[in-house]
């Protein structure tokens, strides 16, 4: 059965920035985790959950190019105000959470059933 | 106008990885030798060198400015250059609060050595100057230039610490006039890949760590005087400054 971000952003206890998207909707088809942001416009796909402790606003132009699920901000990384508006415009799903990358990750491969 | 013969990404003595004979004396040697005019020290995440280089630059009758690379909560790496030598000095002071009090692994990095212009050791600088400062790129270029200084993306085409590398994309709602190259970019191939930046002015440097790194890399700047202000207008292509890579 297919994983909706609704059921892993409250397996991790992630808190949702972008309220008005409907996560539940969303399914997630794999995980990519990269800091830098000129690999992950080269190597994510849509539908990937992006987890990255990256909160600049290219973070948001990055995710909106290549289609991501969701950019979840590992170790409490909570981007400010003005990311989060920009999100909001380009419906683009933020969460944050307080877990480091790995168990973000470690959590997400084990949902996918890998 | 006059055109300078100019390298302004320059490592001291005091930079992590930075050779230990980078002194002054033996730069301004250097830079005689290569016909180089025009200079800036530019250490990573600190100007406690400038004075010391300044003064022997002036007795080579060399153009000094005053300069840091700052490493942002981003890791990109960001030239600031400053006319003003008593506020770049204000400036260093609030950049070193805003650097992690993380002590320098010498064995790995090397000493981080503060001198004077006759080349004594004052002190070693103990926290690592290889680390990012807490503030954002944007923070960052406000609070330098709240000191009066202008800051430029450095080697924007290297993989690590360019701001290409690290956002993807200069974001667009900040005014960076010009951009910082490697030593040996060929800029041609360079705007083929990114088409985008063909607007700018481009500075190349040397970025040297090493006295063998000195004369890879400088631009001939077309301009009134050696300064941080003629800089910003020859990055503009203002009142018929430019530079020339």
């Amino acid at each position: 059965m297919a994983l909706t971000l609704k059921e892993y952003l409250e397996a991790i206890g992630a808190e949702t920035l972008t309220p008005d998207i409907d996560i539940s909707q969303i399914t997630i088809t794999n995980g990519y985790v990269s800091d830098m942001l000129s690999d992950v416009m080269g190597t994510a796909k849509d539908g990937q959950v992006w987890i990255t402790i990256m909160r600049h606003m290219n973070t948001v132009a990055v995710a909106s190019m290549t289609s991501l699920a969701c950019v979840l901000f590992a170790k409490g990384m909570k981007p400010d105000a003005a990311v989060i508006s920009r999100a909001n415009q380009e419906e683009v799903c933020l969460a944050v959470s307080d877990k480091q990358t790995f168990d973000l990750a470690g959590i997400l491969y084990r949902m996918l059933g890998k | 106008m006059r055109c300078y013969k100019a390298d302004l990404h320059i490592h001291s003595v005091l930079s992590p990885c930075g050779g230990l004979e980078m002194s002054p004396r033996a730069l301004m040697q250097r830079f005689k030798e290569l016909s180089i005019e025009w200079i800036a020290i530019t250490d990573h995440n600190s100007l406690a060198n400038c004075a010391a280089y300044a003064k022997a630059a002036a007795e080579a009758g060399i153009a000094f400015t005053y300069g840091v690379e700052i490493q942002t909560a981003e890791e990109i790496h960001l030239l600031a250059y400053f006319d003003d030598t008593e506020k770049a000095m204000k400036f260093d002071r609030t950049l070193y609060e805003a650097l992690p009090p993380i002590l320098n692994d010498s064995d790995f990095f090397g000493d981080q050595v503060v001198i004077d212009a006759d080349e004594n050791i004052i002190r070693i600088e103990e926290r690592a100057l290889s680390n990012s400062v807490v503030w954002s790129l944007e923070e960052a270029k406000e609070r330098a230039e709240s000191y009066g200084g202008f800051c430029i993306p450095a080697h924007v085409d290297a993989e690590a610490n360019s701001i290409i590398g690290q956002l993807g994309f200069i974001p667009q709602n900040l005014d960076f006039p010009v951009l910082g190259i490697t030593s040996g970019l060929i800029l041609e191939d360079f705007l083929k890949l990114h088409p985008e930046l063909a607007g700018y002015s481009f500075l190349r440097a040397s970025d040297a760590h090493y006295v063998s790194d000195l004369g890879c890399g400088s631009s001939n700047l077309s301009v009134q005087e050696p300064s941080r202000i003629e800089l910003e207008l020859a990055a503009r292509k203002l009142k018929d400054r430019k530079i020339l890579i």
